[in-house]
């Protein structure tokens, strides 16, 4: 082909490829589209939930992507969306529950890799807490920013490994979950321990539940908790443990009002988190099956 | 590729340097990579710098498990199977685009009489292609990456090569096709150009040459010596040469032998020719002039031996010449280099044995006087 017919290609090309054009403008309005496609979906389910008895059954599964393989807590935001991030980064990601659309995500500064096991949001502060209780605090950043972090250590590395976390509105403090108690020799409990504004270890205080009151009926021997949220409803505590695949409601005077198996199927549930419109979210780590959150109809 | 070569050509009008057709060929590639990148911002963006940490990727869309219906599934986004398709093809057009230059550089920058190895030019163009998809899905996975080591680790990939700077060349295929596969082809293809003209340059000034390599007739001497030794006392047997050489090989040998002994001389006379004059030259018919010139008037007799004409680095003349006693080396050289100044880019003289021989007989009767 001579040269002048690769022009004249090229030149009637010119159009079809500009009217394709991949712009981030084009890719929004197509994105608006799917998400009102999908929140119609979901209002659909939930509309089909509601009347349903059975509250096991889930109402959407969004399937994680690769960095989120090892999906850890969740907190709610005021917007209706989820922030979540993955178990050895300090990325955290926000997720539209309602559309399955993963908005965006930021980065601690310096890219940190710690043992993170919870999030919780507390007004414009986010609380990230690594296994050993310490908590880094930063503000919501950008799509891809790196945002600065204050470090916050409240002294309790050993006496408990953490794995949940969650912010007490109307108390204004830190909800912290024990999973295991470091000390053999501790009586049979759950403990939590509470952090009210401003940060400080002499005001922290516990609340120990005993492990009988909260196994129940349930043919549990232990309760080792995962994640913690709050009701926006209620205010009680909402707890999930992984490994004995149960879910626990109690005060936040630390009265239990239900205890039982969680929800669906879940093989690794590692993050809680209750919308103000009541969906109940559970995080899966990657295992057998590939990371996901979960949406349930949640009925207090 | 015609189309390509065409362009190359209209750009470096017809050059044959290859650092001009190199340049030409990467602003060629400048250009249809920032039109591509003009259309489809995002999934140039994703291939070009996305190994290199967090860049923002903008929303992604989620999988519904629950859903079978069209948007439950991905639409678009890194996970969504056009998308991977698509970042696949351009990550592998990627590594070719890059490793192409190096190929024809891995061709042209040969040392003098070298031959490229077709092999080697082939693998080169294939290792690429097959790093960057095992990168591609690899990444991330530890899982994945144990298993391909296991699966790799059946399969034996060993080769002689013959020059170890081949090695080199594969090496950066390997760094090419990693970095499609990581999709950082923007590392790859600064990596690929200035490898490329570094190559380029240190071939064109024949880079590293040793200054204290024997000269050809030295290496030839005593081998040549020994085949013709007029005592008869052969350390190379005939038999061994009647086993080693084809009638083929023999003729060919004998007439070059016979132009050797004519450029030589008769038996009882001494050599006609003592010395070998080497310039390299980009303007050989202007050199030549001004170096006869000089050879004319130091040289007891000179004769133009050959002219290598190269492509994209100076030309060699060689001319026989024999001395004049009252000649040195020295002396000529600098005669050569003040008359053809600005024309030749180097010369050199390489003495023959039988200089070497009168020096040192020279050096001995000296020693005896002092």
């Amino acid at each position: 082909m001579t040269s002048r017919r690769w022009l004249v290609v090229l030149l009637c090309a010119m159009p079809w490829v500009a009217a394709c054009r991949d712009t981030p403008k084009a890719k929004a309005s197509e994105l608006q589209k799917l998400a009102e496609t999908r929140k119609k979906e979901l209002e659909r389910r939930i509309a089909a939930a509601d009347v349903h008895p059975d509250t096991s059954l889930p109402i959407a599964m969004w399937m994680m992507p690769s960095q989120l393989r090892e999906i850890s807590g969740l907190a709610p935001t005021s917007r209706g969306t989820v922030l979540t991030h993955d178990d050895n980064s300090g990325r955290i990601s926000e997720i539209d529950p309602r559309t399955g659309i993963l908005v965006k995500s930021f980065s601690l500064l310096g890219n940190q890799k710690q043992d993170f096991e919870a999030i919780a949001i507390a007004g414009n502060d986010i609380f990230l807490m690594a296994s050993d209780g310490k908590l880094f605090k930063f503000r919501e950043g950008a799509d891809g920013q790196q945002v600065s972090f204050i470090m916050f250590d409240p002294g309790l590395s050993k006496q408990c490994e953490f794995e949940g976390l969650a912010y007490e509105a109307d108390t204004k403090r830190l909800v912290m979950a024990c999973k295991r108690l470091l000390d053999k020799l501790a009586p049979k409990e759950v403990l939590l321990y509470r952090m009210p504004f401003p940060l400080n270890r002499a005001t922290i205080t516990a609340l120990k539940v005993p492990l009988q009151d909260v196994i129940g009926s349930n043919k549990w021997t232990k309760f080792r908790p995962s994640d913690i949220t709050i009701d926006p409803i209620t205010k009680n505590y909402v707890i999930v443990a992984s490994q004995e695949k149960g879910l626990l409601v109690m005060t936040p005077d630390g009265d239990v009002v239900r205890s039982g198996p969680l929800p669906g199927d879940h093989q690794q549930a590692e993050g809680v988190a209750i919308t103000n419109d009541s969906i109940l979210l559970i995080s899966d780590e990657a295992n057998v099956n590939p990371a996901a959150i979960t949406l349930y109809k949640w009925r207090p | 590729m015609p189309v390509l070569k065409e362009m190359i050509d209209v750009i470096t009008m017809k050059s044959d340097r290859p650092v001009r057709r190199l340049v030409a060929y990467y602003a060629i590639v400048a250009v249809v990579v920032f039109g591509l990148a003009y259309f489809f911002p995002l999934q140039i963006a994703r291939i070009a710098a996305k190994g290199l940490g967090d860049v923002p990727e903008g929303p992604t869309v989620l999988t519904d498990a629950l859903s079978s219906s069209p948007t439950a599934s991905v639409s678009f986004g890194p996970g969504s199977l056009p998308d991977v398709a698509l970042t696949t093809v351009l990550i592998l057009i990627g590594a070719l685009v890059l490793i192409l230059p190096v190929t024809w550089v891995y061709m042209s920058a040969r040392p003098s009489g070298g031959q490229h190895n077709q092999n080697v030019v082939q693998t080169l163009i294939f290792l690429p292609i097959v790093v960057a998809g095992i990168v591609f899905i690899v990444q991330n996975s530890l899982a994945l990456a144990f298993s391909l080591a296991g699966v790799v680790g059946a399969v034996r990939f060993r080769t002689t090569l013959r020059d170890s700077r081949d090695l080199v060349y594969v090496f950066l295929a390997i760094v090419v096709g990693f970095s499609a596969g990581v999709q950082s082809l923007a590392v790859g293809a600064v990596i690929s150009i200035i490898f490329n003209f570094v190559l380029i340059v240190t071939w064109h000034y024949d880079y590293g040459r040793n200054m204290l390599m024997p000269t050809a007739s030295a290496q030839w001497s005593r081998p040549l010596q020994a085949l013709a030794s007029p005592t008869g006392d052969h350390q190379i047997p005939d038999r061994d040469l009647i086993l080693s050489l084809t009638p083929e090989n023999a003729a060919a040998l004998a007439d070059r032998f016979s132009r050797v002994q004519k450029a030589v001389g008769s038996k009882k006379k001494k050599p006609r020719f003592d010395s070998i004059l080497t310039v390299t030259t980009d303007k050989v018919p202007e050199a030549q002039v001004q170096l006869e010139e000089v050879l004319e008037a130091m040289t007891k007799r000179w004769s133009l031996d050959e002219i290598v004409t190269n492509t994209g680095k100076p030309s060699e003349i060689y001319y026989l010449m024999r001395l004049k006693k009252s000649v040195p080396r020295d002396l000529l050289l600098t005669a050569i280099h003040e008359n053809a100044e600005g024309l030749i880019a180097s010369a050199d003289v390489e003495t023959g044995a039988q200089v070497e021989d009168d020096k040192g007989k020279k050096d001995k009767t000296d020693g005896v006087k002092a």
